[in-house]
């Protein structure tokens, strides 16, 4: 097996996980696509020592993160969410609709946040992964998910009362 | 958390499907050697300047490793190919491709090389009405075949006048054991190499009265074959082969034990009851997939569904409803296997307008139809979902060869 049969594996076991990441973080199909490709050239780069490590994909998704939020730094002020969320009052059982509007919430929120969210809540981190993952201590994790679901209910006040179920969940757990 | 956890998902679901792995070997490739003409450049201008004015530089050859330099086939060292495409050099509109050779096909290595197969036969092209051959034969289709690892191609060799399996890696070559006039060869002819490149079937259209064959390229032994039909699979060990024809009507054609009798073997065929575009047969040697072809002349690209038919029967055993990536503004070719599960469809955008009313007088001259992308999607037949494989640039369908064996369009 040559070494880009190697990568070929890895990329074919773990790509569709790193996209729906890289599809939370940026929101867009064709800016997840370029931001995959981004990580996976990055890793292609240095596949030689990592595929010789236990856990090339750890690699892929931290390169991912700092990738994104690397590139919102730059991109600042250039993404802005292509509709406005709805003006009529919504159920927040319409799946469809909470759909929408978080996904619009979610892009309206700084990156860092948006990871941690994506970290916390999608891919179920601890806290202490989560740190680990974005090169930072675990106050400054807590304090990023405090300050994100207080901007998420601002930015979707229909979903208040599910994001104060949340909140319960959290402090009984806390 | 469950709440949130829940939405999230649902959002993710959104995210596209995709296969990055060769477009990542590809570009990381193509920076690499970029990385190394410009290391190479800078040295070279350092060099130059250390040395005295006298120094003369020669003239450097273009370094056939380069990425957007076409080059001829090495005679070894080649690693899998994953895709050829035919170059006809005079496109009605837009780009040729750099050091275009009519006709000649080029293959695309999976890490982004590209190179020409000068020992292929050229082409001529169908578009062109001077381009026929003498005594108003028509055009000649060469045709390219390339093994389901990519690491053999076939091709009719100009200098052997036959077909010629070659291995890349090894330089390795089989010539069929028999001359093949070129006139034999049609206005459309079809190739299809067995797994390890072992057997090599040829058939074309219009079948006239020359014969197609299947040829054990070890052994140097042939078989007849019926022409006016496109192979569409072929057994490991060469017994079996499953042909297909689109027009007038379709038709599927299973003829085995081609290699224990004296005559052709066993063969059933089956009439269709409508018009199918035919995927190869599938890995389990027994099924194909197909599209409904639904086109009527006022509405020339209707497209039903996906059906899975039985290859000896012509059962339909099941349906999938086509993705909307696959609206009737597109052209669907289905192509490789990737897996039990999975086709690959290239599809290529075109515009369906009504047949012209017959113009009874001389054809006009007219160029070689324009490069266009064609992108090529994985089609899980179990679960109809689509993903996006690759992008690919050609003139037509006829025009680009993926691995292992082709469907009948």
């Amino acid at each position: 097996m040559d070494r880009n049969d190697s990568f070929r594996e890895f990329v074919a076991a773990h790509q569709q996980s790193l996209m729906r990441t890289a599809y939370l973080l940026t929101g867009d199909a064709h800016l997840a696509e370029d931001l995959l490709q981004t990580v996976l050239l990055k890793v292609l780069g240095r596949w030689f020592k990592l595929s010789r490590i236990d856990s090339p994909e750890a690699y892929a998704r931290k390169a991912l993160l700092n990738q994104h939020i690397s590139w919102r730094r730059r991109r600042a002020g250039a993404e802005l969410p292509s509709t406005a969320p709805p003006e009529r009052v919504y159920s927040s059982e319409d799946s469809t609709v909470v759909r929408l509007v978080m996904r619009q919430a979610l892009m309206r929120l700084p990156p860092r946040q948006r990871a941690v969210i994506v970290l916390r809540f999608y891919e179920d981190r601890t806290e202490r992964e989560t740190a680990e993952l974005l090169n930072c201590s675990i106050g400054t994790v807590k304090s990023q998910v405090h300050h994100a679901l207080a901007r998420l209910r601002d930015l979707a006040p229909h979903l208040a009362p599910k994001f104060a179920e949340l909140d319960d969940i959290r402090e009984a757990h806390g | 958390m469950t709440w949130l956890r829940g939405v999230l998902n649902d959002l993710a679901d959104d995210s596209p499907e995709v296969d990055l792995a060769e477009q990542t070997i590809r570009i990381y490739e193509r920076r690499r050697q970029t990385a190394l003409s410009l290391v190479a450049a800078a040295l070279l201008v350092v060099t130059a300047l250390g040395v005295t004015t006298a120094v003369r530089l020669l003239p450097s050859k273009p370094d056939a490793a380069t990425l957007g330099t076409v080059t001829d086939l090495p005679s070894r060292g080649v690693g899998p190919v994953s895709y050829a495409y035919r170059t006809f050099c005079q496109p009605e509109t837009g780009k040729v491709p750099p050091r275009c050779k009519d006709g000649g096909w080029r293959v695309v290595t999976r890490t982004g090389r590209t190179y020409r197969v000068p020992e292929a036969l050229p082409s001529l092209s169908g578009y062109r009405i001077g381009n026929y051959r003498p005594r108003g034969e028509g055009p000649l289709d060469s045709p390219l075949a390339i093994s389901q690892d990519g690491r053999k191609i076939a091709y009719y060799g100009a200098e052997e006048s036959t077909f010629v399996v070659r291995d890349l890696a090894s330089g390795e070559r089989w010539t069929a054991p028999a001359k093949v006039p070129e006139a034999w060869l049609g206005s459309l002819s079809h190739l299809l190499l067995s797994r390890d490149g072992h057997f090599l079937a040829f058939t074309k259209n219009p079948p006239l009265k020359d014969p197609a064959m299947l040829i054990d390229m070890r052994e140097r032994i042939l078989r007849p074959l019926p022409n006016g039909w496109n192979p569409i699979g072929l057994s490991e060990d060469g017994g079996t082969v499953t042909l297909a024809q689109y027009a007038p009507k379709s038709r599927l054609q299973t003829m085995s034990r081609l290699w224990t009798t004296s005559s052709a073997g066993n063969a059933t065929t089956v009439d269709l009851p409508q018009s199918y575009f035919f995927s190869p047969l599938a890995p389990d040697g027994k099924t194909v997939m197909a599209i409904e072809n639904r086109g009527t002349p006022s509405e020339p690209c209707r497209k039903g569904d996906l059906v899975r038919l039985d290859a000896r029967t012509g059962e339909a055993l099941q349906r999938i409803a086509l993705s909307g990536l696959f609206a009737d503004g597109h052209q669907i070719s289905l192509r490789t296997w990737r897996s039990a599960n999975e086709v690959t469809a290239l599809t290529m955008p075109v515009q369906c307008r009504p047949a012209p009313k017959q113009d009874s007088s001389l054809p006009k001259e007219q160029g070689d139809p324009p490069y266009v992308t064609m992108t090529a999607y994985a089609v899980n037949i179990k679960t109809g979902k689509v993903r996006k494989i690759s992008t690919y640039t050609a003139q037509s369908f006829f025009d680009i060869v993926l691995p292992g064996p082709t469907g009948a369009l």
